[in-house]
């Protein structure tokens, strides 16, 4: 989307984006990047991160890693400092918890594993990201975090209680760490996707679709690009009395 | 706020607490410690963290961060991080 906002933090400024590779962190990443931030794409597969960088018009500094090693994310979070006085990266000022992780399973075909994996991406990985974005940001004074959530762990889903725990263990971090931060000029909030059009959702059929679109009041899926605009939107200046809180990008969706 | 270029690292220290916690430098010294003063309690101790990260180049673990319970204290958790007081 054409940037419409005036007098954006972004501009000149730097933003870690994670999951940058999947179809809603691309769509994050560009919007960002149009913005005028420079942003830290972090993703697993370098070919990806390297397609992502050529394909964005704009400011994007690829970073390689995995969200769930912790001294990989340290790491990143080291550079991210260093690089912070040099005038083409600026200032860090946004961080966008988005790399996830979905396996669907009921309850009696889940696993410890599986619990694990979700709660570890989704959740453990993104608060250590928090804790040490906030670091950089109260220097300044100045940060906006954006969590992606979901309608499922807002609203719940059969098949999906792992999942829909991790998520919902995000969000009540979102609002608690919003009343935390905010005497540091830190907001915290959070995007709660619900059907979005991506390759994590390719394999559905019809049939499937059809059932989702029975219960969203729009009656078809969102795209990544209407997400990204929703996190654009809450990373910038334009939500500067928003904070702890999740909007929904589900053409209102029940679960 | 002195010019840190040209400051020893231990008047690098003392500016560091002087400007995360509003204090004056009398006020630290080896002796002060974490919640004694109002100045230093939770919120002040994220500012001071952020300000020794940022004055000292380092970035400190969690466990540090925790245990930085005094001045004196902040000078051996920055020794680890090979800053020299």
């Amino acid at each position: 989307m054409a940037f419409p906002y005036s007098g954006s933090i972004l501009q000149g400024h730097s933003v870690l984006v994670t999951g940058a590779t999947g179809g809603i962190g691309r769509a994050i990443v560009s919007n960002l990047a149009q913005s005028g931030a420079t942003v830290f794409a972090g993703g697993r597969n370098k070919v990806a991160l390297d397609s992502l960088v050529e394909e964005v018009a704009g400011k994007v500094v690829p970073v390689d890693y995995d969200v769930t090693d912790e001294n990989a994310v340290k790491e990143v979070f080291r550079t991210i400092q260093a690089r912070q006085s040099d005038p083409d990266v600026g200032n860090f000022v946004g961080l966008v918890n988005n790399a996830g992780e979905m396996k669907e399973a009921g309850l009696v075909a889940s696993n410890m594993e599986l619990l694990r994996l979700q709660m570890s991406v989704n959740f453990y990985a993104a608060y250590q990201h928090m804790q040490l974005a906030s670091r950089l940001m109260v220097r300044h004074r100045k940060g906006a975090i954006v969590n992606v959530v979901s309608q499922i762990g807002e609203q719940g889903g059969a098949g999906l209680s792992a999942y829909s725990a991790s998520k919902a263990a995000l969000t009540g971090a979102t609002k608690s760490l919003a009343k935390e931060l905010a005497p540091f000029g830190i907001r915290v909030n959070a995007v709660a996707p619900g059907f979005i059009s991506t390759p994590m959702t390719a394999h559905y059929t019809q049939l499937q679709r059809d059932d989702v679109y029975s219960r969203v009041a729009l009656k078809q899926s969102g795209t990544p690009q209407q997400v990204a605009d929703a996190v654009l939107f809450l990373l910038d200046q334009c939500a500067g009395y928003t904070t702890g809180h999740v909007l929904p990008v589900d053409g209102l969706f029940q679960a | 706020m002195a010019v840190k270029s040209t400051m020893s690292n231990q008047q690098k220290l003392v500016q560091a607490f002087c400007d995360a916690l509003g204090v004056s430098s009398q006020t630290v010294n080896d002796e002060l410690q974490y919640n004694t003063i109002r100045e230093w309690d939770s919120t002040g101790h994220m500012v001071l963290v952020s300000e020794l990260e940022t004055v000292f180049n380092v970035m400190l673990d969690t466990d540090d961060i925790i245990d930085m319970s005094s001045v004196a204290k902040a000078k051996t958790i920055l020794a680890k991080y090979g800053v020299s007081l």
